[in-house]
C-alpha cells in the first residue's frame, strides 16, 4: 500500500509537470473531465518471443508458424523467422497466438457471484431510482475482489467493459478494466479509449417503469419517448455550456445528468444500448441521426440480423450473443448465426458476454456462431472469427489503435492457447497484458486470487 | 385400398430387408469399448440397431446415409434440464416447471411435456434425442415431483418414460419454504420413513429390485407419496439436486440408512466427497462448465469436478439443473460444450461420452443408449467432434427414423440470409 502511495504521489508530480504544457489546449468541458482517475499501473514488462505459432493477428490475418516479439510491454515485430534480440524464447510450435479477447458488456464487480439477499434487495448492477441515471459510474459500485476477473483472466480474457444494467433508460457510465489483481477497480482501470455509456430500450425499462412504486414509462413509445425528452434537454443545456464558454452567456449550474447526455451529444461519451427487436433498434439509431450522434453499438441487438443496412449506415457495431434467445419475448427470434449474418452484411460484429460465465469463452461463443453459419452456407474462416473478440470490440471502446490486434507498436496484450482457440479443449498457456505475464498455465497461483476466496472452507483442496 | 397393398409390399419385403436404414464409413462410437469402430457399417432394423461392423456390407435396396468417416455416436441424452416445460421462461404463463398443489406431493411432469416446443427442436438439431426433465420445487419442501425421460422424435408426443425418480432440493435460501436445511433433511427423512411404515404394515410386496432397462423405472408406480415406495423398493432413484459438501455427505447418509438409490444432481462441492459418494455408488449429475459460485452453498465450484469424480470412481452424467437463466436454451449445445469443457480438464475423452450417452440413463434407471445389436436406434451423424460447439448434427435419427434438424432460428436465419 505504501508502494503504490508513493508511486500515486510520483504520478501526481508527472502530471503537474505536464500541466504548462497541456494548458495551452482549451480546458476540457465538464463532460470530458474524468472524476476517477485511473491508477493502473504497467506493470514491469516479461519480454519474449514466442516462436513458430499459428497467428491469428486479430485484424484479419492469419501467419502459420510465425513469430510474435514482444518488448517493453509492447508488440515489437511479427513475422516469420524473427532474430531473437536475447529475450525468453517460447516453443509455441502447434499453439496459436490471437490478442487478449475483449468483452465489452460485464457486469462483473456488480453482478457478484455468489449473490446473496442483499443483492436481491438492492442490486450495484444499475441504479433505479430513477430511469435516467445518466450521472452514475458503475466503477463506484464494482467490487475488485470479484472472482469473475480471476476466471476470465485464466481464460484468455485481458480487457473488459463493465456496464450499468438494462433497467434505467439512461444506465450511466461504463468503465473499462484489465482483469489484474488490485484492491479497487481504479487499479484496473484502462485509459486511453473514449468514455463509455449505457443505454436501454425494450422490456426491461418498460417493465421497470410498469411497476407501481417505480418512476418511468411502462411501454415502448413512452421509453423512446422519454429518451428523445431527455436529449433535447441535453442539447440546450450544451448550447447553454458551450456559449459560456465562449463569454456570451452564464454558465448553468452544474448537472451531472444533463452533462452525460451533452456529452453523447458532442461525441465525447460513446453510447451502448441495449436493444433486442428491430423496430427497437431503428428507433435508437433514427433518435442518433435527430440528435446527430453515432451509437457504438447496439447490445443483444437480437434482431440486428434483419436490419443489417441500417446498423452499417449508421457505422453503429452490433455486440451479439452465440445462444442466448428465447428466455423473453423480445429473444424470441435469436439466431446463432447472427454474428456471421451481420460479418456478410458489412457490419461491424462483436461477442458480448454480459455473464461471467459467458465471459469466459467468447471464442467458443463465435464457434459456435460459426458453425451455425455454416448450416446456411456462411463459412467464416478463423482469421475473421477472432476480429469477432480482439479488433472489433477493441474499435467500440476506441482502444483500437492499442489493443485488439497484434501489430508493431500495440500493447502486448497477447494469449498463447494451446491449440486452436475456438477449440473447446484449448486453454490459455500464457496471457499478456501489457507485455507482462498475467497468467501462467504452467504456474498457477498456489491459492485462491480474489481475497473473496482465500481461506474459505470448500474452496480449496 | 392403397394402405392394405403397401401393407402386404412390405410384409412381402421384409425377410429379404429387415434393415431400414443403413449408416456407412462412421467412426462409431459404440460406448462398448473405449475407441471407436472405424468405417464402421451400422444397420438399424426398425427402431433398433442391427449391427456395427467395420466395412460391413448393406444389403440392396436400404437407405444408405454415408457419413463421410465422421463420428456417428449414440443419440445425446441431457441429464437434467426442464426442455418441454417451459417456452418463454419470462413469461410464467408458457412455464410448466412448477406444482403450486398445497395438497400433493406430486407432479408428473410427463402430462405437461411439450413436443412442439422450439426449445426442443433445437436440442434434437444439436443431437439431443433423450432428455431427462425434472420438476422444479413444489410447495412440500423438499420436494418437486417427478421426473421423466422425453425422447425427442418429431411431433408433440415426446414422453419416454414417466414417473423415472423422485426429485428434492435442498439447501440455503429456502426460507421461504422450510427453512435451515437440517428442517429439509428432516422432513426428507420423515417422508421416506412414513413410506416405510406403510409398507411394513403389509404394502411391501413390490420389494424385489428390478435391472436396468427391464420394465418401467418406477415398476408402475405414479407420482407423489406412492413413488416414495418406489424409491424405497429400489424401483427408482431419488435424485437430490444439492451442491454443498455437507449436503452431499449428508445424501451419501440418506443413501446408506435407507438402502435407497441417490443421485446427487448439481453438486459443485461433489469433488470433496469424491471417495464417500464413489463408496456409496451416488451418482452425480452436473454442469461442469460452472465455476463460480452462485450462491454459497457452490463456493469451490470448480471445472475439473467430473474429472475428479470419475477417478474416484463414481458415476457422471452431463445435465443443467438450476443453470444459468439460458440453460434450458442450449440443452444440446450446453450438453456438448459441458462435456468438453471436462474434457479439457482432464476427464477422458471416452468418459464424456458415457457422460452424455449411457451414464445418465444407467444413473436414472433406464439403462441403454449404446450403439450395440438390438439397442434403441437413437444416433447422430456429426461432421466433426461431437463436443466440439464448433461441429453440427448432420443426421439425428429417433427411434430409427430421420428427425428433423432444421430449427426455428435456422429458418430464421436463412428467411435473412441475404437481407443487406
Amino acid at each position: 500500500m505504501r508502494n503504490r502511495a508513493g508511486l500515486a504521489a510520483v504520478l501526481t508530480a508527472v502530471f503537474a509537470l505536464a500541466a504548462p504544457a497541456g494548458a495551452q489546449r482549451a480546458a476540457p468541458l465538464p463532460w470530458q473531465e474524468d472524476p476517477f482517475p485511473s491508477r493502473y499501473q504497467t506493470p514491469p514488462p516479461d519480454d519474449m518471443l514466442l516462436r513458430g505459432a499459428t497467428i491469428l493477428d486479430g485484424a484479419g490475418g492469419r501467419i502459420d508458424g510465425g513469430d510474435v516479439l514482444i518488448r517493453g510491454g509492447k508488440i515489437a515485430a511479427v513475422g516469420k523467422g524473427l532474430a531473437n534480440p536475447g529475450v525468453r524464447e517460447v516453443d509455441a510450435a502447434g499453439r496459436w497466438v490471437t490478442p487478449g479477447v475483449i468483452d465489452v458488456h460485464s457486469h462483473d464487480g456488480t453482478f457478484v457471484l455468489p449473490l446473496t439477499s442483499i443483492d436481491r434487495e438492492a442490486s450495484d448492477v444499475s441504479e433505479v431510482a430513477s430511469p435516467n441515471s445518466a450521472d452514475t459510474w458503475i466503477e463506484t459500485a464494482v467490487n475488485a475482489q470479484d472472482m469473475a476477473f480471476d476466471r476470465a483472466l485464466s481464460n484468455g480474457v485481458t480487457t473488459i467493459q463493465i456496464l450499468p444494467g438494462s433497467t434505467p433508460i439512461f444506465a450511466g457510465h461504463s468503465v473499462v478494466v484489465k482483469p489484474v489483481r488490485a484492491p479497487t477497480v481504479w487499479g484496473m482501470k484502462a485509459t486511453g479509449g473514449v468514455q463509455g455509456f449505457k443505454m436501454a430500450c425494450g422490456e426491461n425499462p418498460k417493465s421497470w417503469g410498469a411497476d407501481d412504486d417505480n418512476e418511468g414509462p411502462t411501454s415502448r413509445q413512452g421509453v423512446v419517448t422519454y429518451m428523445r425528452q431527455q436529449f433535447l434537454n441535453a442539447r440546450r443545456y450544451k448550447r447553454a455550456v458551450e456559449q459560456a464558454r465562449a463569454g456570451t452567456g452564464a454558465m448553468p449550474p452544474r448537472d451531472l445528468k444533463l452533462e452525460a447526455l451533452a456529452g453523447i451529444l458532442s461525441g465525447d461519451i460513446r453510447v451502448n444500448v441495449h436493444c433486442y427487436r428491430a423496430g427497437d433498434i431503428a428507433a435508437v439509431l433514427t433518435i442518433a441521426r435527430e440528435f446527430g450522434f453515432r451509437v457504438g453499438a447496439i447490445h443483444h441487438a437480437t434482431e440486428a440480423y434483419k436490419i443489417p443496412g441500417l446498423l452499417r449506415e449508421a457505422g453503429t457495431c452490433a455486440a451479439v450473443w452465440a445462444d442466448w434467445w428465447g428466455f423473453k419475448l423480445e429473444a424470441q427470434d435469436a439466431v446463432r448465426a447472427e454474428a456471421p449474418l451481420l460479418e456478410r452484411a458489412g457490419v461491424c460484429v462483436m461477442m458480448h458476454s454480459d455473464s461471467p460465465a459467458d465471459g469466459q469463452r467468447l471464442n467458443i461463443a463465435a464457434a459456435k456462431a460459426a458453425a451455425a453459419g455454416r448450416r446456411i452456407g456462411i463459412d467464416t474462416p478463423p482469421e475473421t472469427m477472432i476480429k469477432w473478440t480482439t479488433s472489433n470490440p477493441a474499435k467500440l471502446l476506441g482502444l483500437d489503435k492499442r489493443i485488439g490486434t497484434i501489430a508493431p507498436g500495440y500493447q502486448a496484450d497477447v494469449v498463447l492457447w494451446s491449440g486452436d482457440p475456438f477449440s473447446v479443449y484449448s486453454r490459455a498457456d500464457l496471457v499478456l497484458i501489457d507485455g507482462a505475464v498475467a497468467w501462467d498455465r504452467a504456474r498457477p497461483p498456489s491459492r485462491p486470487v480474489s481475497d473473496f476466496e482465500l481461506g474459505r472452507g470448500g474452496v480449496e483442496p | 385400398m392403397r394402405m392394405l397393398a403397401s401393407a402386404i409390399a412390405l410384409a412381402i419385403a421384409a425377410p429379404a430387408s429387415a434393415q431400414s436404414l443403413a449408416i456407412v464409413h462412421a467412426e462409431a462410437w459404440t460406448m462398448e469399448g473405449d475407441t471407436p469402430v472405424h468405417d464402421a457399417t451400422i444397420l438399424v432394423d426398425g427402431s433398433r440397431i442391427l449391427s456395427v461392423k467395420a466395412g460391413g456390407e448393406v444389403p440392396a435396396g436400404v437407405r444408405t446415409i454415408d457419413a463421410q468417416g465422421k463420428p456417428v455416436t449414440p443419440g445425446l441424452v441431457n441429464g437434467a434440464t426442464q426442455i418441454g416445460l417451459v417456452e418463454i421462461s419470462g413469461s410464467d404463463d408458457t412455464v410448466d416447471t412448477a406444482s403450486r398443489d398445497e395438497r400433493n406431493a406430486g407432479d408428473d411432469v410427463s402430462r405437461a411435456l411439450n413436443g412442439n416446443s422450439t426449445l426442443v427442436s433445437l436440442a434434437r438439431a444439436d443431437g439431443i434425442t433423450r432428455a431427462l426433465v425434472y420438476p422444479s420445487p413444489s410447495r412440500h419442501a423438499p420436494f418437486s415431483g417427478e421426473p421423466a425421460f422425453a425422447r425427442l422424435r418429431d411431433g408433440v408426443d415426446i414422453l419416454d418414460v414417466a414417473n423415472v425418480g423422485v426429485y428434492a432440493v435442498i439447501g440455503g435460501g429456502a426460507w421461504d419454504r422450510l427453512g435451515s436445511r437440517a428442517v429439509q433433511w428432516s422432513a426428507l427423512r420423515h417422508a421416506l420413513e412414513e413410506a416405510r411404515r406403510g409398507m411394513d404394515d403389509g404394502d411391501a410386496g413390490r420389494k424385489g429390485k428390478k435391472g436396468h432397462g427391464d420394465g418401467p423405472p418406477g415398476g408402475g408406480r405414479h407420482a407423489g407419496a406412492e413413488l416414495i415406495r418406489g424409491v424405497l423398493a429400489g424401483e427408482v432413484p431419488l435424485a437430490v439436486q444439492t451442491h454443498r459438501e455437507s449436503d452431499i455427505r449428508q445424501a451419501v447418509a440418506l443413501a446408506e440408512d435407507f438402502g435407497i438409490r441417490v443421485i446427487v444432481v448439481g453438486g459443485a462441492q461433489a469433488w470433496r466427497a469424491a471417495d464417500a459418494l464413489a463408496k456409496a455408488k451416488v451418482a452425480v449429475v452436473l454442469d461442469p462448465l460452472v465455476n463460480l459460485p452462485f450462491n454459497f452453498d457452490q463456493l469451490g465450484a470448480r471445472q475439473d469436478n467430473a474429472a475428479l469424480l470419475v477417478k474416484a470412481g463414481v458415476r457422471v452424467a452431463v445435465g443443467q439443473a438450476g443453470g444459468a437463466i439460458h440453460a434450458n436454451y442450449n440443452a444440446g449445445m450446453g450438453l456438448r460444450e459441458g462435456a468438453g469443457i471436462a474434457v479439457a480438464n482432464g476427464l477422458p475423452y471416452i468418459e464424456a461420452l458415457r457422460a452424455v450417452t449411457v451414464n445418465p440413463l444407467a444413473i436414472w434407471g433406464r439403462g441403454g443408449g449404446a450403439l450395440t445389436p438390438g439397442a434403441d436406434a437413437d444416433l447422430v451423424v456429426w461432421d466433426g467432434d461431437p463436443l466440439e460447439p464448433s461441429t453440427n448434427a448432420v443426421s439425428v435419427i429417433v427411434e430409427g427414423r430421420e428427425a428433423s434438424t432444421r430449427s426455428r432460428q435456422d429458418l430464421l436465419a436463412e428467411r435473412y440470409r441475404d437481407a443487406r
